[in-house]
This record gives C-alpha cells, structure tokens and sequence, in this order.
C-alpha cells in the first residue's frame, strides 16, 4: 500500500500533522496531492513548544515541510477496498486483450490491513485528536 | 467487436488524460484569496500577512501591506509580540510553508486541556 | 528497483526519524521517497531518570525525508524486554 494512497483515502477525515518546525496542525484533510501538499479546514495549530494555540477557518500546507501524519485507524481498512475496486476495474477493461500492461495487477496479497491480530493491551490509550506534545 | 474494443479504449485513455490533468491543477486556487488578507509561514520561520495582489503556479506571491511577525531572536520558531512593516513585497514560492486566509484565524486558549 | 523494504512489510520495525524520535509500529507500505505508513505504532520515549516511555500513536504516515534509520524488530527479543527499567539518553536531533 502506498502512503499517498492512504493519505488520499483519508480525505474528510480528521488528521494531525507535525511540520518539521514542530508546530502541529489538528483537522480535517480536505485534499492532497502528489507532493503530499495538502488543504485541511477547521484547523487549531499548536506551537513547538505547545504553549500557543490558533484557530484557523482552513489552511494550505506544502508537502515538503511534513514530518509526519497521524490519520484515524480505520483509515487503512477503507484503502483496501478502494485498490481493491480499482484492480477489479482495470482487470475488466484488459479482459481478454492478453494484457499488454501486467503491472496494476491485484497482485496476490490481498489480505492487507487484516487486522485481526491485535497485541492488545496498551492500545486502549490512544486517544483520538489529541496532539503528541501538549504544555 | 475490436473497433469496439478500440473505442472503449480510446474513451478509456481519455478519461486517463483528464484525470492526469485534474492531478496537474493545483489543490489550492489563490484566487478566492486575491484582495485578501493571508498569512504566510515560511521555511525558516519568518511569517507574514499582507493583501494578496498576486500569485502564480510555483507559489511566488505578491502581498501588499505586508506586516512580518518579528520572532524571539534567541528562538528563530518563537513568535515575539512585535512586527514591522514590509509594504508591498514578492515572497519567493519554494520557501512558501504555509498559506492561511487571516479572515477567522485567531489565537485561542488550549483547546485540548480538557483531554487531559 | 527494490530498496529491499519490501521484506519489512507487515513486520514490526522500528524508525529512527531525524529529530531523534524513535517510532515502532507494522510497516504497511512504503513509496520511492521512503514515505511510510506505519500502523498501531508506538513512541518510546527514552529518558535517564524513569524508564522507557511508551506513547500510543495508532495509524500513521512519516514522510521520508525525516527517516534516519528503520529497522526490523525481532518481536521474541522485544517481547521479553523489560522496557521500565531500560534508561538511555534521548537521541539528539539530526543537524542539518
């Protein structure tokens, strides 16, 4: 699976994203790109330090400047399904025309993000939306 | 049944052309900010606001009335209480980190404390 | 071209990303930049004074540009650390 894929499956669903300056951005993903550039809205921003708080209506990030992004679990199950239909798709489209593009095959590992074995446990403290660093 | 078959594709590769294309545009259109005032973030960490006159693709920026938000000098990421006045300026695209519309963002107490 | 991650996909590693935080977590999947998803992942938070730290995070992307180091953990080993009494300096950030 590829994280822009992901990223792009986790579009309308509430995110954290920590910049490399430090600072992290609470909201919803509204749309990406293939630079991982992203629009989210109805933002609160918190310092690097997490002692100042902005709230912001919408807000354009660029890409580069990502460190990383904390997307809701049940995400990578929706992003299945998703490669799952497209691979459906173009298998029907090539049918019978002996394939001259055999690389977008489903390829024969269908069962990502089966999340059947959880360790347990310490998952219970994962709470959602709350930012990694806080005063 | 194949020139069927090719006119499938034909509209297939054109569907693959649009889509290619919507993937070029930009996720972010300026113009609903043209006039406008915005906050810029920029690598390094210098912000500013100031009117948006102009733009293009790469993100090169044209603001008018430009205020920059002057920092801590001991914490280049630490914004201090002053800021001095720019006026018109060009603000270079690739150092572009963040654009925000300055209508309806302002500082608000922690959010999350009661999380805690 | 292989970056010889994919044998790490669906194995638990461990990223040394390069503000000098160290994330664990399943390797879902990864891109030619080393972008990352990382699922069910933890932080562990190393400190001279109390043990080892453990911060649940859940589902993730670390862009590639701000990974130093990832590697595969032996889960048997990891399992049968006792990760309250380890004390270990927090790494340093990476100077550009």
């Amino acid at each position: 699976m590829l994280p822009l894929s992901l990223l792009r499956t986790a579009q309308n669903h509430p995110m954290l994203v920590e910049l490399k300056n430090g600072e992290t951005y609470n909201g919803h993903l509204v749309s990406c790109d293939n630079w991982m550039n992203i629009n989210l809205r109805e933002v609160i921003c918190t310092s690097r330090d997490g002692d100042k708080f902005w709230r912001m209506p919408e807000c354009y990030i660029r890409g580069s400047t990502i460190k990383y992004l904390r997307i809701p679990d049940e995400v990578i199950d929706m992003v299945k399904e998703e490669t799952v239909t497209k691979n459906k798709q173009s298998r029907d489209q090539k049918g019978g025309r002996g394939g001259q593009n055999q690389r977008n095959r489903p390829a024969a590992r269908g069962n990502f993000g089966g999340r059947a074995n959880k360790p347990g446990g310490q998952q219970k403290l994962f709470q959602k939306n709350k930012p990694t660093k806080l005063a | 049944m194949a020139s069927g078959d090719s006119e499938k594709r034909k509209a297939n590769n054109q569907m693959q052309d649009q889509k290619e294309k919507k993937r070029k545009e930009s996720i972010l259109d300026l113009s609903k900010y043209l006039e406008k005032t915005i906050r810029v973030k920029f690598a390094g960490g210098r912000e500013a606001s100031g009117i948006l006159k102009g733009y293009d693709p790469l993100l090169n920026l044209v603001l008018d009335n430009t205020i920059e938000y002057l920092r801590d000098p001991d914490d280049p990421y630490k914004l201090a209480e002053d800021t001095r006045e720019l006026g018109l300026v060009v603000c270079r695209g690739t150092s572009v980190v963040l654009i925000c519309p300055m209508d309806g963002m302002e500082s608000i107490p922690n959010p999350f404390i009661s999380q805690d | 071209m292989t970056s010889g991650l994919d044998s790490f996909v669906n194995h638990t590693v461990s990223i040394i990303t390069s503000d000098g935080r160290n994330f664990i977590g399943t390797l879902k999947g990864f891109d030619q930049t080393i972008n990352m998803i990382l699922d069910e992942s933890h932080e562990r938070v190393y400190s001279t004074t109390t043990g080892v730290e453990q911060v649940m995070l859940g589902l993730h992307i670390i862009r590639g540009d701000n990974v130093a180091i990832i590697g595969l953990i032996d889960e048997d080993v990891d399992n049968r650390l006792n990760l309250s009494t380890i004390k270990a300096e927090p790494l340093n950030p990476v100077v550009h």
